[in-house]
């Protein structure tokens, strides 16, 4: 039997909660799988929202409802899955850098990394080098994303790689960057994997660097 | 005769044939030939085109400071060069890079080049600048006291010396004056020469200068306002109170980054930029003075008096003050007291006794500037309306309260407002469109100079947004396109086009025909983004604020506006968008120049200044990035409104 998941996706994307998990639960009802509940409706949805996000035509406001709406229906599909079986696209540590106070850029890539299905580690704002080390050494993520919203705090991205070679954990780890005044040619000098100009992109560009779909 | 160093000059600068220079035989150096102002500069290989360029002294547009995100420093590279990177590849259109247009920080010098440097001519002093802030009246105690004084000659009976004498004439309250060194040198001889009478030119009790009976000398001073992007200078009579001459010019420093982070940036990367920062700034201000001076046939040496008031990292460049704490968290500056320093000192030129006055700060991010703007608005004395006053810049600085409790901010706007990051966006100097709207269905603008139009500055993107919301061609999640458009919007149907690269649209605002330089000017989906993010920062700033001090909208009882577009904007389209919070039109009153406005009150009366160093130290101050409620305030604020008051 399969069941016609556009009506979910269609009400992830226009942020619609109520509609959005009254079609998780008819879903789920009707015996579909939660695997590709989440993947084919929710993942899908986000994918499309953070294509739209990227090119301007929705905004910060329509891309965090839609993502509260995904939040929203994950919850519902929590429960029926047996311990274990949510498969996760994989680990992302995440955090402003040093003297850099900036959250909402960061939160808002969180929050995409999330609906496309990846484990986020929040670090807040204002994180050492040393933090992210030591993150990066206990918690082996995938990817490391830093944002930095000063052309003055930029240089603590460049501190941060350089300690993760000197921790011998260069080669372990991703390295994603963004925030307004950074560039993909900084990303470059200063040795990083990727960069990514906005939210919607840096779950294309995760995706890309784990070679995931 | 003519100097031999000057001569030397004049040879380097000789024309020459378009060509690599002879002499270009120098491993480490190479040739620049800067056109058309056909001149040769020596460059170390590898160096930055774009820093070469502005060591040399040619002012290129730079946003960002070098990032090479802002597109605005084009050159045109005549000689051949590599390929273009990334950066340039999408911030040039194909056409502009076939033409050999580059970005100036994109490019490594290698080899001797030809640069064609004269893409967009820059018009220093051709901007439109508020110069006329609004003026209450003041009592007059001006900063620099002016007495008529009449010396006992000296006698066998009154033998006492010069000073004591003159002391003695002055009365009790100076007593105990000082004198300076200057002054104390030249006193036997003035006080002889006009029969023991004249001008005491006094500051603080101590006697700078005693001139000729009725001399112009010490009756006049001079106010700045140094923006991070305009500096205003107004020449005040002090005897009078009235404003004489004001003169404004862009910011040189401009050319380090339209921000003050980027100029920050580049003081801590290069080595002399600190010193470099201050020069630039001593010598804008001195070109000011001589023009204010000359105008009204006076000389540096009759101005014993200035007042200056900026935002914080710009009294630190005047200073000469590192401001590196300012551009990182905790945002902690050299100083914010308000300050008296000798302007000798600082090299600019006025009597060499004269005095400067800068403001008083409160934080990183709440300068000198705001606690002007507080002083020329009389909203420290106010007993029983409430007042909100907003300064939009880079960052939108903000206060809102009364005699009994003042709150300020400052919200990260981003210079949106200012045209920067916006396709088609400029300052609003000529060929800025300065304001939009629909008559007779056609969409009518206005620009600045009356010449064709070059783009958008703050004031005609405000308006242009509000028609386009009026018309439904931007809905009020700030979508642009044809979906929405209501019946009476017809006109607009064939400007709303869609992009080839993008599922968006842009909207027409002049046709190829209709603009300077032949392209069409565009608002694009991306510049209503902008525009969103920096309404919705300013929203958010006084929304916080107005939750700390429990008041709404409804209760605030004069809206101040300061700046130049605080002046410009159309009310009603400010409000339409969301960028001030909807009220009765006649509570909003313009300030103007309120920079200057508050430094004139200090410099006319000494209890103004006390004033402001009071208020300095009372008023409260909320860092926006570390109040929890900011975020949501701000997202919630990126949206239009979607009242409609037209």
């Amino acid at each position: 039997m399969t069941i016609d998941l556009n009506p979910l996706s269609e009400a992830v994307i226009k942020g619609n909660i109520q509609a959005a998990t009254q079609e998780t639960q008819k879903a789920l009802d009707g015996g579909g799988d939660p695997q590709t509940i989440l993947d084919q409706g929710l993942i899908a949805a986000m994918d499309i929202v953070g294509q739209r996000f990227a090119a301007g035509a929705m905004f910060v406001p329509q891309m965090l409802r839609s993502a509260k709406t995904m939040q929203a229906c994950v919850a519902l599909l929590k429960p029926a899955f047996q311990a274990g079986t949510v498969s996760s696209k994989g680990t992302v540590v995440m955090g402003t850098v040093k003297a850099d106070l900036h959250d909402i850029g960061k939160n808002l890539v969180a929050m995409m990394l999330e609906g496309a299905g990846f484990t986020i580690i929040d670090m807040g704002v204002d994180v050492l080098p040393e933090a992210f080390v030591q993150t990066v050494s206990e918690k082996s993520p995938e990817i490391l994303g830093m944002s930095a919203l000063l052309s003055t705090t930029m240089p603590a991205m460049k501190a941060t790689i350089d300690a993760l070679k000197d921790a011998g954990l260069r080669d372990k780890v991703k390295v994603m960057i963004g925030g307004a005044p950074v560039t993909a040619k900084f990303a470059g000098e200063i040795g990083a994997d990727r960069y990514a100009p906005d939210a919607g992109s840096a779950v294309a560009a995760a995706k890309e660097l784990l070679q995931t779909s | 005769m003519k100097h031999p160093r000057n001569n030397k000059n004049k040879k380097k600068w000789k024309k020459r044939p378009y060509q690599v220079h002879p002499q270009a035989r120098d491993r480490k150096t190479t040739r620049l030939n800067i056109l058309p102002a056909d001149r040769w500069i020596k460059v170390k290989r590898g160096v930055i085109l774009l820093e070469a360029l502005q060591k040399a002294g040619i002012d290129l547009e730079s946003e960002c400071g070098g990032l090479g995100t802002c597109g605005k420093c084009k050159v045109r590279i005549i000689t051949a060069i590599g390929p273009p990177d990334e950066q340039e590849k999408a911030l040039l259109s194909p056409e502009a890079l076939e033409h050999g247009e580059r970005l100036a920080c994109r490019i490594r010098i290698k080899k001797s080049m030809v640069v064609y440097t004269d893409l967009a001519p820059s018009e220093l002093e051709m901007v439109q600048i508020l110069k006329y802030g609004q003026t209450p009246e003041v009592d007059l105690d001006p900063l620099i006291e002016k007495y008529p004084v009449q010396v006992t000659p000296p006698s066998i009976e009154h033998a006492e010396s010069d000073f004591y004498r003159l002391r003695a004439a002055m009365g009790a309250p100076y007593s105990q004056m000082r004198i300076t060194t200057r002054c104390l040198r030249s006193l036997y001889r003035k006080l002889r020469r006009n029969d023991f009478k004249g001008d005491a030119v006094i500051h603080r009790n101590c006697l700078l200068a005693l001139e000729p009976p009725g001399s112009i000398r010490g009756r006049y001073g001079i106010v700045f306002d140094i923006g991070t992007t305009t500096l205003v200078g107004k020449l005040i009579d002090i005897s009078e109170g009235v404003e004489i001459s004001v003169i404004s010019r862009l910011n040189s420093q401009f050319r380090y980054g339209s921000n003050v982070i980027n100029r920050i940036q580049y003081v801590r990367e290069k080595k002399q930029g600190q010193k470099r920062m201050r020069e630039i700034l001593i010598r804008d201000l001195n070109l000011i003075t001589r023009r204010l001076l000359e105008a009204n046939g006076l000389t540096p040496d009759d101005v014993f008096i200035a007042v200056a008031a900026g935002n914080t990292t710009m009294q630190h460049f005047l200073l000469g003050l590192d401001p590196s704490g300012i551009a990182e968290a905790p945002f902690s500056p050299v100083i914010t007291e308000g300050v008296t320093f000798r302007t000798a000192e600082l090299g600019l030129e006025f009597h060499p006794d004269a005095m400067l006055y800068v403001m008083p700060a409160r934080s990183g991010y709440i300068g000198g500037d705001l606690i002007s703007f507080i002083l020329a608005s009389g909203a420290a004395e106010e007993n029983e309306k409430m007042i909100l006053g907003l300064d939009f810049g880079t960052n939108g600085e903000i206060f809102l309260g009364n005699r009994h409790r003042m709150l300020t901010c400052s919200a990260a706007a981003g210079p949106a407002l200012e045209g920067a990051r916006i396709s088609r966006g400029m300052i609003a100097r000529a060929g800025a469109i300065e304001s939009v709207r629909v008559e007779d269905n056609h969409l009518q603008y206005r620009v600045i100079g009356n010449i064709k139009a070059k783009g958008l500055c703050g004031s005609g993107l405000v308006d242009l947004v509000a028609v386009l919301l009026h018309y439904g061609v931007i809905d009020r999640e700030g979508f642009l396109g044809p979906d929405q458009i209501q019946e009476e919007g017809d006109l607009f149907h064939s400007r709303v086009r869609p992009r080839r690269d993008a599922p968006v649209y842009d909207f027409v605002v002049a046709e190829p025909g209709e603009s300077l330089d032949g392209q069409p000017i565009l608002l694009t989906q991306k510049d209503v983004r902008e525009l969103q993010l920096a309404k919705g920062a300013i929203a958010a700033g006084v929304k916080i604020l107005m939750q700390q001090m429990g008041v709404t909208a409804e209760d605030v009882d004069i809206l101040y506006l300061a700046g130049a577009l605080g002046n410009y904007v159309n009310p009603y389209s400010a409000m339409r968008i969301g960028l001030l919070p909807i009220t009765a039109a006649e509570k909003i009153i313009s300030l103007g120049n309120a920079a200057s406005a508050g430094a004139r009150m200090a410099l006319l009366s000494k209890s103004h200044w006390t004033k402001a160093v009071a208020l300095a130290e009372q008023i409260e101050h909320f860092e926006l990035s570390v109040q929890p409620e900011f975020e949501e305030a701000f997202v919630e604020s990126m949206d239009f409104p979607s009242r409609n008051l037209w």
